[in-house]
């Protein structure tokens, strides 16, 4: 009986996540008339791929998938490079007066206020950068929103990591960051995968920034692209939905990717006998 | 390599960890830093290594001073209590990580893990993890780790504590097998006396950041220079008794102990002292003899080789080794004769030894 309920109350879960993305799917894959039917035609309808070349061909979403890669991969990467080493130095480094334990709190600070009221100043700087419409700004932008989660992580992992390991490197000869490099990142490789997850899904996701930056083609990102769809006189939910289903593909494969890293515990039982 | 101590003081925050320190140690020799925990053994060979900064006092090796030389550059090999293996590492890769750092080329590198494995008998086990070791496998591949490289001294942090009992007293002889072979300066941090007595040339016994005493095991067993290290050396500790000097004699209300010629000058300036004398200087009989005392047992425990008897007389408390044949009820009498030339007389304010 207790095993039977938490197959229920697990298949409501999975249902919930998984429903509106299966409606997604469907209604990318359908025309119309069958987009609208009442009720509505929840497996039988004839398919379409109408939408995604719809999408991908006519208009110019693969320039918007393209971009969303570029800025995704490159912010996450420049997020995790320069989070990792503040988070480094703030794990294991102890500065006078508590500074560290300080430095770290003001670095999350800048994610307690809403992000939209960095919006107009950002544009504004972006604006006197000559840096509107370009995806340079964008990746500017996630990079720094990215940043104190990195540190956050990073900073708990190292902290769990037992310092032998590293003193153990430095004795034997390494330098600091050869220690870094040879024997601590590949121990906390799970929490960096963990943390690449979560900034690649923030920036790929990244709306309200990517709308106020920039307005071109060339430069917009996927989730703008899917909003313009919603004009004044119609919503293309087929394209949106074409497009929405593409743009799951990317972060699905990465996740399922790194899965094995997610799952923790390489480095435990690894010091103590 | 000669290293040496001169005036180094660590200081965390408000808390002196190690004071005014002063050793010197020899080319070659293997020395045991020797203390119970918290005595500062192991912050000194941790600024040795380079891993904590003294706050004072200079640090040399070789009649150079090193406070300032990162640990990387020091060439030391240390050996953690917790081993320090890296997890993701085969054990290949393991000991060969210095090598690797060092740019040595792969052939040399494989050969030097290889002869390295081989004199420590762990051949078979290059291509695992750590993970898959037993503890006494893991204690050798670290020590492997340090050999390799032949660096200009070991630094042991309690190496063996890990491992249990039997496999401890093994590694403890091919440690000292090891070092003799190597002849390779070596610093070994430790809380256990056996481990301190059986392999150290000399012993530095501290407490609370303080040298007590450096010297020859011999030494620290027969003169210690206070009564921290005559009660902290041998097993089981040294009965302490608190009496006065009267008459060439030592009393106090239930005991009398016969000064020999040379304690008597020595003492003649004291008036109250502590007696200290080792449980294996004290002889137990069933039969009262001449200048014996009574004494009364609380508890035996046979060892096999010996039997610990634990006694009272008045209110002192005594420990006494006897053969391994003897038995006695417990709360029978018994008659003690103190071996008074073996015996150690301490000021009871200092805690220093007279003589």
């Amino acid at each position: 009986m207790k095993r039977l309920g938490k197959y229920i109350a697990l298949f409501v879960a999975v249902l919930i996540a998984v429903a509106p993305v299966y409606w997604m799917l469907t209604i990318s894959l359908k025309l119309e008339v069958d987009q609208f039917a009442s009720p509505p035609a929840w497996f039988l309808f004839s398919p379409t791929v109408a939408h995604y070349t719809d999408a991908f061909v006519t208009r110019s979403f693969g320039q918007y998938l393209l971009t969303s890669a570029i800025v995704a991969i490159v912010s996450t990467i420049s997020a995790l490079v320069i989070g990792t080493l503040a988070a480094y130095s703030l794990a294991r480094f102890h500065l006078p007066h508590n500074l560290d334990n300080k430095l770290s709190l003001w670095i999350l600070s800048t994610r307690m206020f809403p992000a939209i009221v960095t919006a107009v100043p950002l544009f504004l700087m972006m604006r006197d950068l000559r840096l509107i419409n370009t995806r340079l700004s964008l990746i500017i932008v996630y990079t720094g929103f990215n940043l104190p989660f990195v540190v956050w992580m990073m900073r708990g992992f190292f902290a769990e990591l037992p310092r032998d390991l590293e003193e153990a490197a430095l004795v034997d000869g390494d330098s600091r960051f050869g220690a870094l490099w040879r024997v601590v990142l590949p121990l906390v490789a799970p929490g960096l995968a963990a943390t690449a997850v979560f900034c690649l899904i923030v920036s790929w996701n990244e709306f309200l920034f990517a709308l106020v930056l920039t307005q071109t083609d060339a430069a917009m990102t996927l989730p703008v692209g899917i909003a313009g769809r919603v004009t004044q006189y119609e919503i293309k939910w087929g394209v949106m939905s074409a497009a929405g289903a593409v743009a799951l593909v990317p972060i699905l494969a990465f996740a399922l990717a790194v899965q094995k890293y997610l799952v923790r515990g390489l480095s435990l039982g690894a010091v103590k006998g | 390599m000669s290293i040496c101590f001169r005036n180094v003081t660590k200081r965390f925050g408000n808390t002196t960890v190690v004071e005014d320190l002063n050793l010197e140690i020899n080319d070659g020799e293997f020395v045991v830093l020797l203390g119970p925990s918290g005595c500062g053994k192991t912050t000194t060979l941790r600024m040795l290594a380079g891993l904590d900064n003294a706050t004072s006092g200079d640090i040399l090796v070789n009649n150079q001073r090193i406070n300032d030389v990162p640990t990387q550059h020091r060439d030391l090999a240390m050996v953690f209590q917790s081993y320090a293996l890296y997890p993701h590492m085969t054990i290949a890769d393991n000991i060969g990580y210095p090598l690797r750092v060092r740019k040595l080329n792969k052939t040399e590198q494989g050969e030097r893990v290889n002869k390295v494995a081989a004199l420590l008998e762990i051949e078979s086990l290059l291509d695992r993890k750590p993970k898959q070791l037993s503890g006494g496998e893991r204690q050798r591949v670290a020590l492997a780790r340090a050999i390799v490289r032949e660096p200009r001294a070991y630094l042991m942090d309690e190496p063996l504590s890990n491992l249990d009992a039997r496999l401890r007293v093994q590694m403890r002889g091919e440690l000292k097998r090891l070092q003799y072979q190597l002849g390779t300066t070596t610093i070994y941090v430790t809380h256990d006396q056996a481990e301190a007595m059986t392999l150290a040339h000399r012993v530095a016994v501290m407490r609370k950041g303080k040298l007590q005493q450096f010297d020859t095991p011999m030494n620290i067993y027969e003169r210690p220079a206070n009564r921290f290290v005559a009660e902290f050396v041998g097993s089981p500790s040294m009965n302490f008794l608190e009496g006065e000097i009267t008459k060439g004699y030592f009393v106090n209300k239930e005991i009398r102990i016969r000064l020999t010629e040379h304690q008597r000058q020595s003492l003649s300036a004291y008036n109250g002292v502590m007696l200290g004398i080792r449980p294996q200087h004290v002889r137990i009989n069933q039969n009262r003899e001449s200048e014996s005392i009574s004494a009364r047992v609380y508890v035996t425990e046979l060892m096999g080789n010996e039997t610990y008897v634990f006694l009272t007389v008045g209110t002192n408390r005594i420990v006494v080794s006897a053969p391994a044949e003897f038995r006695a009820e417990l709360e029978s009498e018994v008659w003690l004769t103190f071996i008074g030339d073996k015996a150690h007389f301490f000021d009871v304010q200092s805690e220093a030894r007279i003589c």
